[in-house]
């Protein structure tokens, strides 16, 4: 034997655990490994005997994942570190949150490699969620949808509520019971839509309940999204552009109550009314209700007030008249006495004036009438001079004078011989005295 | 008395103000006083009755609608 084997040499490598340990040695050497602030969505979280595990992963922004890690929170560190998050931003961490965490990469050669989970940041997750909300409700402002259902208007006092929660979840156990034994005996009819309030199966879940309340819409008055707030809320699937949408949107107003004071979702902002509790928005409709029964109690007493005071203002409107009705009546009176002492006052003074003017009438008239008289009388005057005169002239006495005689027979003048037949005792009248005397003879011939 | 029971609590409310206001008017007649009136009690036993008196019917079909959830 030559010391030449007969089997030759098989190629030399080194153990699994040996490259397991150099690994480890120079992960655990790496100080730019160590306790280094690293930002990552975690996924898949779960607790196992204490420890947290969770996937940690980055995502372009097209959402596909580019980078994925395993890691972990030692149960030594995940209860302080549960409260430190918890308290900042008033939920847990969950699924889908972007942390920023303080991480060391550690190596077991057993168990392989995972990030050790040492601090979390809880502010970043804090303003990513709120630069998350924001960009929802930038989009749901920039749609025109945003106040949507807060415009709805309500029926006066919505009784017939479709509930959205998880059955059997303490927050709608609480809802019913309040809503149904309160203490004003007003009737609510409810109807549960049952929907998964927490995780990944919320939003689809609650979509799906919107649509089948959608479905009856006219049995309802309004909808009430609630679930239990307690420590473990997870509200972060609440803050959703897809769910924000549809309650913008629904035709009939939403009630949300889905955590405390401190945990505001865009539910909040779109919702018609936004409750801190399930109690909450029970009595917030109770005291819809003994609102609208206050104010029937207001509308009877005002009805009472009105007739008592209709009927006494009719009274009073009566007892006016009783009064005004003599006085109106004396001041009638009154009035037309003043009328008529003023008549009497001014008759004489008017009697007197009418007098005096159709006296002076009647005395230019007699004035005018002497006139008339005297103007008539001189012209007669005249006249019968005149006329005496002419007579004077014609008179037969005058004629006789001038040595003319006149023949009479019985009284009547004779002008002619053929009045006269021999024998006619006839009258001749001289300018004095007469003569009887009888006709001789009578010649009818003209000279 | 049927037309009554088909009123909605917001129609039945909302005639009760407006007879109320209409009472309220100086120039309401007293004549129509009995008669308005005797409406707005009416109508508030329509809108007391809609508040807390259980409408069964309605109870059941959300029942029914609950089940089949």
């Amino acid at each position: 034997m030559n010391g030449q084997s007969l089997f030759p040499d098989p190629p030399q490598g080194m153990t699994l655990s040996a490259l397991n340990a150099r690994i480890e040695n120079a992960i655990s050497r790496s100080s730019d490994l160590h306790n280094q602030w690293v930002i990552a969505e975690a996924v898949d979280m779960r607790l196992v005997k204490g420890h947290c595990y969770m996937e940690l992963i980055e995502k372009d922004p097209s959402g596909n994942t580019i980078a994925k890690i395993s890691a972990a929170i030692w149960a030594s560190n995940y209860g302080s570190l549960y409260y430190k998050f918890k308290n900042a931003t008033g939920q847990p961490f969950g699924n889908g949150m972007k942390l920023l965490l303080k991480v060391t990469a550690t190596y077991h050669r057993l168990f392989g490699f995972k990030l050790v989970i040492n601090d979390i940041n809880p502010e970043f997750t804090l303003g990513d969620l709120a630069r998350q909300r924001q960009e929802i409700i930038n989009r749901l402002t920039a749609e025109g949808i945003i106040d949507m259902n807060k415009q709805l208007p309500w029926t006066e006092v919505p009784q017939r509520i479709a509930i959205i929660s998880a059955a059997g979840a303490a927050g709608y156990g609480d809802f019913m019971n309040q809503l149904h034994s309160n203490a004003y005996g007003l009737k609510y009819y409810t109807c549960l839509f049952s929907a998964s309030m927490q995780g990944a199966q919320t939003v689809p879940t609650v979509l799906a309940a919107l649509d089948r309340i959608n479905a009856s819409i006219d049995l309802f008055d309004c909808v009430v999204i609630i679930r239990g707030g307690g420590a473990t809320s997870e509200l972060n699937s609440f803050d959703n552009y897809d769910l924000a949408s549809a309650v913008a949107q629904f035709p009939i107003p939403v009630i949300v109550g889905i955590g405390h004071e401190r945990d505001v979702t865009v539910l909040d902002f779109v919702a018609a009314m936004r409750v801190k509790t399930p109690t909450a928005a029970a009595e917030w409709l109770i005291q819809r209700g003994t609102d609208a029964l206050a104010h029937l109690n207001d509308l009877q007493d005002e009805i009472a007030t009105t007739v008592r005071e209709t009927i006494a203002r009719a009274r009073e409107q009566l007892a006016y008249y009783g009064t005004m009705i003599p006085a109106t009546a004396r001041s009638i009176l009154d009035t037309n006495r003043v009328k008529l002492d003023s008549c009497a006052r001014a008759l004489p003074v008017a009697a007197v004036n009418l007098i005096t003017a159709q006296r002076s009438r009647l005395e230019r008239a007699v004035e005018r009438m002497g006139d008339a008289v005297a103007n008539t009388l001189l012209r007669e005057k005249q006249r019968l001079q005149s006329l005496d005169e002419k007579a004077t002239l014609l008179s037969p006495l005058n004629t006789l004078r001038r040595g003319y005689s006149l023949v009479m027979k019985e009284g009547k003048c004779i002008t002619a011989a053929t009045q006269l037949k021999p024998g006619d005792p006839v009258t001749v009248q001289f300018a004095t005295g007469k003569a009887d005397a009888t006709i001789d003879n009578v010649n009818n011939q003209q000279q | 008395m049927e037309e009554n029971t088909q009123m909605t609590y917001t129609q039945a409310v909302t005639e009760l103000e407006q007879l109320v206001q209409k009472m309220q008017d100086p120039q309401c007649s007293i004549d129509h006083l009995t008669d308005y009136t005797k409406r707005c009690k009416q109508l508030l036993d329509i809108c007391r009755k809609k508040l807390t008196e259980a409408d069964t019917q309605l109870q059941q079909i959300l029942a029914d609608m609950q089940e089949k959830n």
